[in-house]
């Protein structure tokens, strides 16, 4: 009797049958919770950087030029964890499902939000922070409209200038 | 951790009137345990007390290089009184232009490789022993050492031309390294005849100064993912260690939902290793039709794993605080669905297994680790329990929700590979249980702690029981939401250095199952190279050519 134990597994093997799955022909064995690449809505972004300063794996990176800032996605480096998901003020990111990454061509896995930084409403010269961005602190703090769309210098001369004038220590000149 | 008060009371008043004389400090601190500062002339009176007397086992050795903090260089002993859950941690203080320490290896043979490690990576020196590069490459230049603090993080020595002697005698290399499978690791099996005279161990190929890394580019949050990613297989294990580490020394109170939901992943993640393993067992004693049906079983796992997490690994999910990611009601049912149908079909699957008297055979006899020598060695987890000896840090020192759930720890005297097989199928069943208490009481609440603050200079130790073994992190906080240092002992450390006892004397047939019998990888099985010394030739040998050496085709050796 215990010598025919081991042939149960044809009966175990018969009753359950073929359990591989024909991908790529057939969709992936995915749960509704997969967590792939992420994806930025460059409409909504603000170009705050709280995504780059999570990303554990330093997926995302943020350059900054005279007139852009550059939030930059390389999937290659991403472990699809999803913290900066997590941590974006204003729901940019979502994470698909997409896991089937491989390309021919490296640049399709840098994905780019490009924003340009406004000139100061002041000085005309000098370019501070990207549009959404402005927005973004205009919807949150609506008294900040006087000072948002100005460079930082300009604000710290504004701001002095603001409390010389309210002193009585500063005169507009007139024209 | 939750300790008597008394208990401790009595324990350090013991220690005070035995040996107080050699102490220089004795304080209970919470996250960690009783630390016992020593003169480093009294280190070796004192671990001997430790070992001996209070019959404790070693758990971990951390070299700190204090210099920045505390001028010194420094070394924690972290031993573990198992009966009391509580750790006693020797410590002792070196100054910094002349780190040496005498050598404790013929008082606690397990302190060998802490040791080595702290020599490479710290430059300190140890007395009466031999002292050889063990972690490093052996072209990295001497005098670089990369766990001191001085030593950036990203540094790239040039190369050095190595000198490493080549032994003579007979000698069959197992390793190092397997594409497809993690963990590369190398064995030099010598040989007499199919007789195994001696092993030697060769590992750390794959050292990839994660300490290093997590102390100086990472902060505490970031750490989780990168912790995660030290293990291919239990990983979650180490992102949980991790942060009850830091939790414990910063003393921050983690919501219960969030633990339970730890308690419930980590058996998960037992369930796939061992089923995993199982299932390679399987494979190396040439019974594939059992591997591939343990691996059809574990897939349901992988997907609960998926759909609890939304990664079949690397699960990351874990934080300092509590998790990211809460369990609903429809997740609950389709839990509790999987494994009971997992339970059903292993069930059957261990019947036909344990049948095959091919299987039973050669395994049973074969390695055998007696259990004084398990004890001596310090080895944990199934390898410790096939051996008689009943360590279990699940039960010994409670972390996440163990406490609220009753399970037996599968004890086994044989010392045998089978008695590793059999606590492992055994464990399988005991998991599925776990899982199942702790989804019936999940608690409601918040899955993270709102307050999070981590002072500077705290001790953290913390220790879960991974698939393989006890595996242990012990932290000290730092500046700028950074770690000042982190120590990580994963299990297959304590038990590599047992495979010398398991595999002397016995034939080279058994040895693969034997090497995987401790859980480690695999990695070494499929290739071999027979080093005509003679000549210096080097091939790798085929399949056919393999059964006229005598050697089976199948598992490789
Ligand atoms: S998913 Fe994680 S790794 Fe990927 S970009 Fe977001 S934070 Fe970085
Ligand atoms: S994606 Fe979100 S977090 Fe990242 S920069 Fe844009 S707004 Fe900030």
């Amino acid at each position: 009797m215990n010598k025919m134990k081991p042939l149960k597994l044809l009966d175990i093997a018969r009753k359950t049958g073929v359990v591989t799955i024909r991908y790529p022909d057939k969709p992936p064995l995915i749960t509704s919770e997969f967590r792939g690449r992420i994806v930025i809505d460059a409409s909504k972004c603000i170009g705050c950087g709280a995504c780059v300063n999570i990303c554990p794996s330093n997926a995302l990176t943020i350059k900054e030029t005279y007139d852009k800032r550059i939030i930059n996605y390389f999937i290659g480096r991403c472990i699809y964890c999803g913290s900066c998901a997590d941590v974006c003020p204003v729901k940019a990111i979502t994470i698909t499902k997409d896991f089937e990454l491989a390309t021919e061509n490296i640049k399709d896995l840098n994905n780019k939000v490009v924003h340009y930084k406004v000139v100061c409403c002041r000085c005309g010269s000098e370019r501070h922070a990207p549009e959404n961005m402005i927005k973004f602190v205009i919807r949150r703090v609506p008294v900040a409209e006087t000072y948002a769309h100005m460079a930082t210098n300009c604000k710290k001369r504004k701001f002095v200038e603001g409390m010389l004038h309210g002193r009585g220590m500063l005169y507009v000149e007139a024209k | 951790m939750t300790v008597n008060k008394e208990l401790i009371e009595k324990i350090r008043r013991k220690i005070v009137s035995e040996k107080g004389d050699l102490i220089n400090r004795i304080y209970y601190e919470e996250g960690a345990g009783l630390l016992i500062e020593v003169s480093r002339g009294n280190l070796r009176e004192i671990a001997y007390y430790v070992h001996e007397i209070l019959d404790t086992y070693l758990r971990t050795v951390a070299g700190v290089d204090e210099r920045p903090i505390k001028g010194v260089f420094s070394a924690y002993y972290v031993f573990g009184l198992d009966g009391y859950g509580l750790n006693i941690i020797v410590v002792t203080h070196m100054p910094p232009e002349d780190p040496k320490l005498p050598s404790i290896t013929d008082i606690v043979p397990s302190a060998d490789w802490y040791e080595l490690e702290m020599y490479d990576l710290l430059g300190i020196r140890f007395s009466n022993r031999k002292l050889y590069r063990f972690v490093l490459p052996e072209d990295w230049p001497e005098g670089v050492y990369p766990l001191r603090k001085d030593t950036p993080y990203n540094i790239r020595p040039k190369p050095v031309k190595s000198q490493k002697q080549v032994l003579s005698g007979p000698r069959i290399p197992v390793g190092p390294y397997h594409p497809a499978l993690h963990e590369p690791e190398y064995f030099e099996l010598y040989v007499e005849g199919e007789r195994v005279v001696d092993v030697e161990y060769n590992g750390f190929h794959v050292h990839r100064g994660i300490e290093k890394l997590g102390e100086s580019r990472f902060t505490y949050q970031q750490v989780p993912f990168l912790a995660e990613r030290i293990c291919g297989i239990c990983g979650f294990v180490h992102s949980v260690c991790y942060t009850q580490a830091v939790e414990s020394a910063a003393k921050i109170e983690v919501p219960e939902r969030a633990l339970f939901i730890r308690s419930i992943l980590l058996e998960v993640e037992r369930l796939h290793s061992h089923l995993l393993w199982i299932g390679v067992a399987c494979h190396l004693l040439g019974y594939d039709a059992g591997f591939m049906h343990a691996w059809r079983i574990r897939e349901k796992t992988m997907i609960l794993a998926e759909l609890l997490t939304g990664s079949r690994k690397t699960y990351g999910i874990n934080l300092v605080g509590g998790v990211k990611k809460d369990i609903n009601n429809d997740k609950i049912n389709a839990t509790m669905k999987t494994i009971e149908w997992v339970e059903n079909e292993f069930k059957k699957l261990v019947e036909v297994i344990t049948s095959i008297p091919q299987i039973v055979k050669r395994a049973k006899g074969t390695g055998i680790l007696p259990r004084s020598d398990a004890r001596k060695l310090s080895v944990v987890g199934p390898v410790a329990r096939a051996s008689g000896l009943k360590r279990d840090v699940r039960k010994d020192y409670p972390y996440a929700a163990y406490k609220y759930v009753s399970f037996k720890v599968p004890v086994y005297s044989e010392g045998d590979n089978l008695a590793r097989l059999l606590v492992r199928v055994d464990e399988v069943f005991e998991s599925i249980n776990i899982i199942r208490q702790l989804l019936d009481q999940l608690p409601q609440g918040p899955i993270m702690s709102e307050e999070i603050e981590i002072p500077e200079n705290a001790i953290g130790v913390s220790s879960v029981e991974a698939p393989r073994g006890e595996d242990i992190h012990f932290v000290i906080t730092g500046k700028d939401n950074k770690l000042y240092r982190w120590r990580v002992r994963a299990p297959t450390y304590q038990n590599i250095p047992a495979l010398k006892v398991m595999l002397k004397d016995a034939p080279l047939a058994d040895a693969p199952l034997t090497i995987a019998s401790i859980d480690p990888c695999f990695s070494c099985t499929d290739r071999i190279q027979v080093v005509d010394l003679s000549t210096g030739k080097r091939r790798t040998i085929s399949f056919k050519e393999l059964q006229r050496y005598n050697i089976c085709p199948r598992c490789g050796l």
